[in-house]
């Protein structure tokens, strides 16, 4: 069965407090939809004040709310953690369910933790609207469910292989869960495929500042540490770690990073995954699995680059695996190591994520990724510092 | 006209009795050393403070020579905010300033009375040393504790001698007064008043040590401080309590325990004899033919054999080599197994299992810091246990081989140096966006990091000292420029950090022997204690354990927290007795190796034996 679009749908969006789910929620409510948000209150906010902020934060004007309703819940808890009116909005409101909540940690010592949230929040959620009126399914999932495997990795249901991490399964996982359940009960499923979601390309405005990030921020991290210790301390420190200042500004930091040159990392910026997903829905309305990846991966060479170009620094470098046996991480490598060892597969990415269902769609709509070039890494950086890495957010 | 601000400190006072100890080497409130009555301490000035801002003492004699005693030195100032973070000075200068300007006013102090048993009483101690002015007495009558009301004594006494003590326990038998013995008047479970007599032990100070039979004989005055600095002077240590608590009157109500009872035992195990006067004034000693029976253990509540006059105390030879470990874990199980195996094998002297919560409020000169670097060691570096232990070199060698990860004595000395740089959130933002298998301390803490952490930390005296006010920075960076203060072997042996537990509420502490060999039993403790807790909105965390006996039992502490000033939460923790009573003397009766501390009150003597495996 396909579902007729049009406005007067309402919208459930999981997550929505969250990076994509926010997004999402925000370009539905701007097209006029109606949207029911599943969040939480966190950090003493309730989930209404956090939805409102993160609004603000996109600039979504006071008319373009209307259509918003709010419900304070968790995916974690039975029956979402929903009284009994919100359930009854739900069940009676909620035409397509857009299910953005993840947790995206890959650490095997929060395997539990990501259980939780990946699959049995999935199934919580399943139970809750198994008896509504609602006939689609938007799964936000990720090209990583391919798992350990080379070549093309289709754009379609596979069979399960081996996992780099929790992250990885229990999405796979999920839309096995997902699936069934679709077909059991006649719904469309959408299941989108996105690879390393970044900021927006334009702006650089992002509320997430992991996967990309974090790597980039420890760099700076290093970088004020030892431009201070050298300022103000005499540079002990930095000299135990061969890091210096140079006469024209630019800090020599030297540090190694385990990769090499064949590969790189799949980045697609915040934008165009939402423009996607909204052409994907409307211009697929029977469904199915779409990567929302780009075409060109950034080798580690060029982040590095663009790194110390954008920083001002220097001696970064990669370096083969073996030389990290004859001469062992020094405690900055050791740590740098512990912010991308998890990105490590993504980084030897051999992986060709075949899309040609999104790109038919998308270029029907002239929709295309935007190349992860250094003015956009300088957007991002800009309103990266500009935050303070999110937290002045 | 009162100081809002000095009477709320005045009232939050914690009745540790540090200000008694000259713990941080800065000296003794001079009146208080001079006249010996808690009065005389900032400890009694606070309470003196507080009543007269309720009305509930008069402005006597006695209250403004009290006031006047004081000469606002400051070292209460110092030694208060070390543990609770309070500024006593505050409360002094505004006694001082109320009695001068009542004074001014033209009025007169109130004189007690002539009283024949008072001018009895100072004949058998001496004029200066017995009291009934209402001042004296009011410090006296209360303590922190919640579920005990005011009771206001007749007379205040302090004797010198033994000989003393047998001639006051007479004269209230003659006038069939009631009479309580107090040690160094840091009281916070409600047991030490009377309406009668309170015999202030605070005179009787000698410690003669017997270097040949590691031995030390103590008068009931001397706090476990005191006799830990005389041990160390002879190269000996001791099992001890908190620093400012007297070591007989601990050894009499509950027994000697802490993490050094893993080698040195508990209980009776601690002394090697003890010296009483029983209710009709007579002496007796434990280990005479005949006497009474105090090693046995009877689950029922029980006086103490009589008034302790003096301790024969083991003490226990220590080496050049020992060094303080912490292992870390991110899980209560692991940690308790490990500690417990550690027992088992004899290795370590000290060892105990601290929470986060312990190990952040110990380290921090601040409240504040403390709750930051509670989150960066528990949620950033994922250390929510440590096993602590203190051991020879053979004892840390064996520890490192057990273990991969383990905090010594110089990373200790730089993480607790560096500390406020710990919370610093850029850092700690860092630390936890950190994806890995490991505990994120498990990286951090490795040889490896020592340099970075450094260069984050910027451990020093200085740094340590950035933590508190501005006009205490110079005093405590002197402080935390002295080794012992970073120093895990001596602040384990001296224990003056531990007061900091009550730092922003005072502590209703949960003591209760557990058997070791079942981790479950310790965990449901655990479990129901906080329940009872969170139902009653009551704040509570893990404490301590202890292993015991090679690794056999355990003593285990669990910790609710309330404001003592705040009549809802002393209504909260009296609804909370009606769970947590029933709940652990039910445990204690019914189940293997577990015995709460309540049934041990007054029966410290008994051998370990006799409660431990009933």
């Amino acid at each position: 069965m396909t579902i007729p679009y049009h406005n007067q749908h309402t919208f459930l969006v999981t997550g929505g407090t969250g990076f994509l789910g926010s997004h999402v929620a925000m370009s539905l409510l701007s097209r006029g939809h109606q949207v029911l948000v599943l969040a939480r209150g966190r950090n003493g906010r309730t989930a209404p004040q956090r939805m409102d902020r993160i609004l603000d934060w996109f600039g979504l004007r006071k008319e373009q709310r209307l259509g918003l309703k709010v419900l304070q819940g968790d995916l974690n808890e039975p029956g979402l953690g929903l009284g009994a009116q919100d359930a009854g909005i739900v069940a009676g409101e909620a035409y397509e369910i857009v299910h953005c909540a993840s947790d995206t940690s890959f650490s095997s010592r929060k395997r539990e933790q990501v259980e939780k949230t990946n699959v049995l929040g999935l199934e919580n959620l399943l139970n809750v609207i198994h008896k509504s009126k609602c006939r689609g399914f938007h799964l936000i999932s990720t090209a990583y469910v391919a798992g350990r495997r080379s070549g093309l990795c289709a754009e379609g249901f596979d069979q399960a292989v081996e996992f780099h991490n929790v992250y990885e399964e229990t999405k796979f996982r999920a839309e096995g869960i997902i699936s069934e359940y679709c077909t059991q009960n006649s719904l469309n499923l959408h299941v989108y495929r996105p690879s390393i979601v970044y900021g927006n390309s334009s702006t650089g405005k992002t509320t997430l500042f992991n996967a990309l990030y974090f790597p980039i921020r420890t760099l700076h991290f290093f970088q004020k540490l030892y431009a201070r210790d050298i300022l103000e301390f005499g540079g002990k420190k930095a000299r135990e770690m061969g890091v210096r200042l140079d006469n024209d500004g630019v800090l020599h930091l030297p540090l190694r990073i385990q990769s090499s040159d064949e590969c790189g990392l799949n980045l697609i910026p915040v934008n165009h995954f939402v423009e996607a997903f909204m052409a994907i829905r409307q211009g697929c309305p029977e469904g199915g699995v779409f990567h929302i990846v780009n075409p060109q991966r950034t080798t580690i060479n060029r982040l590095a680059d663009y790194t110390q170009r954008f920083f001002k620094l220097d001696g970064i470098r990669i370096a083969e695996p073996e030389e990290f046996v004859k001469q062992p991480r020094n405690g900055l490598e050791i740590l740098f190591n512990n912010h991308i060892r998890y990105y490590s597969p993504y980084m030897q990415d051999k992986r060709i994520f075949e899309n040609f269902r999104t790109s038919a769609i998308l270029a029907g709509k002239n929709i295309a990724c935007p190349e992860f070039s250094y003015p956009v890494f300088a957007i991002c950086m800009d309103y990266a510092l500009e935050t303070d890495w999110g937290r002045l957010l | 006209m009162f100081s809002e601000q000095a009477r709320k400190t005045a009232g939050q006072c914690r009745h540790y009795a540090m200000c008694k100890i000259d713990y941080l080497g800065n000296g003794l409130c001079p009146s208080g050393e001079k006249n010996h009555y808690v009065s005389h301490f900032p400890q009694g000035r606070m309470d003196i403070y507080h009543a007269l801002c309720r009305g509930l003492v008069p402005i006597s004699r006695g209250l403004v020579e009290i006031a006047d005693s004081c000469d606002l030195c400051g070292i209460c100032d110092k030694q208060c905010h070390f543990v609770t973070g309070m500024r006593p000075v505050e409360v002094m200068r505004a006694l001082k300033a109320h009695v001068r300007d009542w004074l001014d006013q033209g009025n007169q102090p109130v004189f007690a009375g002539f009283d024949l048993d008072l001018e009895e009483l100072r004949r058998i101690v001496g004029q200066k040393w017995a009291s009934n002015d209402p001042a004296i007495l009011l410090t006296y009558a209360d303590d922190p504790f919640p579920l005990a009301g005011m009771r206001t004594p007749r007379y205040v006494v302090l004797p010198r001698t033994r000989k003393e003590v047998a001639a006051l326990v007479r004269f209230a038998n003659d006038r069939n007064l009631p009479y309580v013995v107090r040690g160094n008047g840091g009281s916070v479970f409600g047991f030490v008043f009377s309406d009668g007599l309170i015999m202030d032990m605070n005179r009787m100070k000698g410690i003669e040590i017997d270097p040949e039979n590691w031995t030390a004989r103590v008068e009931p005055g001397v706090t476990s401080f005191e006799l830990q600095k005389e041990a160390v002077r002879h190269g000996l240590r001791a099992n001890t309590a908190e620093p400012a608590a007297t070591v007989c009157g601990n050894i009499v109500c509950t027994g000697l325990f802490s993490t050094w009872s893993n080698a040195y035992g508990v209980n009776a195990d601690t002394f090697v004899d003890m010296e009483f006067i029983d209710s009709q004034g007579n002496f007796f000693r434990l280990n005479d033919p005949g006497t009474i029976n105090a090693f046995c253990f009877e689950h029922k509540m029980k006086p103490s054999p009589g008034i302790c006059t003096l301790a024969h105390v083991r003490l226990h030879p220590t080496s050049e080599d020992e060094e303080g470990l912490m292992v870390p874990f991110e899980d209560f199980e692991e940690a308790v197994v490990f500690a417990r195996e550690l027992s088992k094998r004899r290795i370590g002297l000290a060892v105990g299992v601290l929470g986060g919560h312990y190990l952040s409020t110990f380290m921090s000169p601040s409240a504040d810091l403390a709750d930051k670097v509670r989150f960066g060691l528990t949620n950033a570096l994922g250390l929510r246990y440590v096993v602590f232990m203190i051991g020879d070199r053979y004892a840390c060698e064996a520890v490192r081989s057990m273990h991969e990860f383990v905090i010594d004595s110089k990373l200790f000395r730089m993480l607790m140096l560096g500390l406020p740089r710990m919370g610093d959130d850029e850092w700690l933002d860092l630390v936890s966006g950190m994806q890995t298998d490991q505990p994120p301390y498990a990286i951090l803490l490795s040889p490896e990091m020592h340099s970075l952490l450094e260069a984050v930390l910027r451990p020093s005296p200085q740094t340590a000292a950035l933590a508190v006010d501005e006009d205490l920075q110079g005093f405590y960076e002197k402080l935390y420029a002295r080794p012992e203060m970073t120093d895990m072997v001596w602040l384990n042996m001296f224990r003056i950090i531990s007061a900091r537990m009550s730092r922003r509420k005072h502590m209703f502490a949960f003591l209760v022997y557990v058997p070791l060999n079942r981790v479950e039993v310790t965990e449901q403790i655990c479990t129901e204690l906080g329940r009872i807790a969170d139902k009653y909105g009551i704040e509570h965390d893990y404490g301590f354990l202890t292993p015991l006996d090679l690794g056999k039992r355990a003593i285990l502490e669990y910790d609710y927290y309330i404001d003592h000033q705040d009549s809802l939460e002393k209504e909260k923790i009296r609804k909370a007795q009606q769970e947590f009573e029933p709940y652990l003397d039910n445990l204690s009766a019914r189940t293997k190796g577990v015995k709460w501390l309540k049934y041990l009150f007054s029966q410290g003597c008994a051998r370990k034996e006799a409660f431990l495996y009933t």
